[in-house]
């Protein structure tokens, strides 16, 4: 008896050491509160907001699925947001990892100055979007854009058009941006995967003589499959976000070509005099929902069971 | 190396740089704009620069605001950083060493919020921010930075604190440290690497960020450097040889992080997206 009280205090003295929670509250203390405070809380606000109207200076007013219904029945231009950010968040991840994947297959086969090329296509992912969108709409400025002072030295004058201000080319304007943008990143990414794989499985291919696509398709790309997947589903959640860019270049516009659901919230939170938050926050947190099942069907489709980034 | 490989070679030497040079043009492009006045760039947009107008430079940072700007952004990603490292590495740290209950539903809960739209908290954080009076503050700013960038702080550190032998610390517990002296005397000297990856990263990013500024500040006596740049391109629309240079200012730290630290900042950046 003595010695069983002895015993299981010296294994509290012992659980105590292994598991100091003094220590470990005050460890975790700082993070939790930011993180309760500036991340959890906003969250169970705006899905709060979104069933109620708010309007500044006053007691938000319950109204139920109102603010859910008009989104979806009557805002015509929350489904052409949706339809254009869809359509970005499709099309990015598919044209960046591809290009990628190529351009990185080049540089794996032992080309001079790999280091300062991997140097070189990381540098536009370190601009911000307001550096890099200021610089592409002179780009494709219709007097004097590179572009089109190329297409004209091409003798292609008829496609001369403001690739910005077009309602029919602003978008893909916009996408090939962000591809500008993100190849680089990828690659180098797709790199360091290639990089990782044993040399002797793509020297085998070599020996048995398998064609240029053959290899690509049967030996390099099941085996960095898991960071070409990954690289798909950050891609895609980072198309799902899109504001800066548009922001600072067409702000969704011509006639709302280039709106996505991030400009339409901020819009309507912030830009349109409706002053009603609640309505925005409608949106965000369907938007949220869905961004949240995109990422849960990617994963399980691809069955992938390492965790997401960004 | 056979003649067929060698032709390979200078085949995907020249497809690279054509990448190369198409992914760096626009960057160059802006660099010798930045030198350059709006009346040389008029006459020829593309140009290299004659004489170096770095007095431009110095019209931008006292004329037109950007040295508020400039203190601002560098006020702002410095507390940030700070304190995102300073408490993401004991969040990390703990979640590396100890066993306790609900340590995986919390990771899990921090870690989640990565994927989040920002949308989902922007208008809230509006409103609470005004509430408490932080609005149009330095400080609301910086919290907000801090709670935008603490999941990827927290999942960088753990991940390396994780990978530190429990040998280090049950030898530090011998010698009768405390708690809190295992962390700033064994784990943050050990992690130092992982520590600086994310110091880099997170001011990148910071530097760089936008909408959370556009939405939480209003004052030009507190806008950062992207804020001002998006204000001057709108007062000052034709002015392209100006915007370039408020470009430039923006730009440099960015370069010359990048300079010293490429490896680390790749190794930041893609941290996870290779598995």
């Amino acid at each position: 008896m003595e010695v069983d009280q002895e015993r299981s205090s010296l294994f509290r003295h012992q659980r105590s050491l292994d598991q100091p929670l003094g220590s470990i509250i005050t460890f975790l203390l700082p993070a939790v509160t930011v993180y309760l405070a500036f991340t959890a809380f906003p969250v169970i606000r705006t899905l709060f907001n979104s069933f109620h109207r708010v309007l500044p200076g006053k007691a938000a007013l319950f109204i139920g699925w109102d603010n859910y219904i008009s989104v979806f029945v009557k805002d015509d231009i929350f489904l052409r947001a949706v339809k254009n950010t869809i359509t970005w968040a499709c099309l990015s991840p598919v044209l960046e990892v591809s290009l990628a994947l190529l351009l990185a297959l080049a540089l794996y086969a032992k080309i001079p100055g790999a280091r300062f090329f991997r140097i070189a296509w990381f540098t536009p992912v370190l601009m911000s979007y307001v550096v890099v969108g200021i610089i592409w709409i002179w780009i494709y400025n219709y007097d004097w854009g590179a572009v089109n002072v190329l297409l004209r030295g091409l003798g292609l004058a008829e496609w001369v058009k403001a690739w910005l201000g077009n309602p029919k080319t602003a978008l893909w304007s916009l996408i090939f941006v962000t591809t500008w943008m993100w190849t680089g990143f990828n690659m180098v990414v797709l790199l360091a995967a290639l990089h990782s794989l044993p040399s002797e499985v793509l020297e085998a291919g070599e020996l048995d003589n398998c064609g240029w696509f053959k290899k690509l398709w049967f030996i390099v790309i099941p085996m960095v499959r898991p960071t070409i997947l990954n690289l798909l589903v950050l891609s895609f959640v980072g198309k799902m976000k899109v504001f800066d860019l548009v922001w600072i270049t067409t702000k969704g516009g011509p006639l709302w070509a280039t709106e996505t659901v991030a400009t339409y919230v901020y819009k309507r939170a912030f830009e349109w005099s409706t002053f009603d938050l609640g309505y925005a926050s409608t949106v965000a947190s369907i938007w949220f929902v869905i961004i949240l099942s995109g990422v849960l069907l990617l994963t399980w489709l691809f069955r992938q069971r390492e965790k997401l980034e960004y | 190396m056979s003649v067929a490989q060698r032709l390979k070679q200078v085949a995907f030497l020249i497809l690279l740089s054509f990448y190369t040079a198409f992914v760096a043009g626009p960057l160059f492009w802006v660099t010798t704009m930045s030198l350059r006045t709006t009346t040389e760039i008029a006459h020829n947009p593309y140009a290299l620069p004659e004489t170096f107008h770095f007095e431009k430079f110095y019209k931008a940072w006292v004329n037109s605001n950007y040295n508020v700007y400039f203190t601002n952004s560098v006020i702002i990603v410095l507390s940030a950083v700070a304190i995102l490292t300073l408490i993401g590495g004991m969040a990390g740290h703990c979640f590396a060493r100890y066993r306790f209950r609900f340590r995986r539903f919390l990771y899990f809960m921090i870690f989640s919020t990565i994927i989040f739209p920002p949308q989902i908290t922007i208008i809230a954080l509006f409103q609470i921010l005004v509430e408490y009076g932080l609005y149009n503050s330095r400080i609301g700013l910086i919290l907000v930075y801090v709670a935008f960038q603490l999941p990827v702080t927290v999942y960088i550190l753990e991940s390396f604190f994780a990978r530190i032998p429990s040998d280090l610390y049950d030898a530090a517990r011998m010698d009768g440290y405390s708690e809190w002296s295992i962390f700033f005397k064994v784990s943050l000297p050990v992690a130092l690497p992982a520590l600086s990856t994310t110091v880099i990263l997170n001011t990148i990013l910071l530097w760089n960020e936008f909408l959370y500024a556009v939405v939480l500040i209003v004052d030009e006596a507190k806008r950062t450097l992207p804020l001002g740049i998006q204000q001057f391109m709108g007062d000052h629309l034709e002015d392209v040889g100006m915007i370039a240079s408020g470009l430039m200012i923006a730009i440099v730290p960015v370069v010359i992080i990048y300079v010293f630290f490429s490896e680390k900042l790749i190794q930041g950046m893609t941290a996870g997206a290779v598995k």
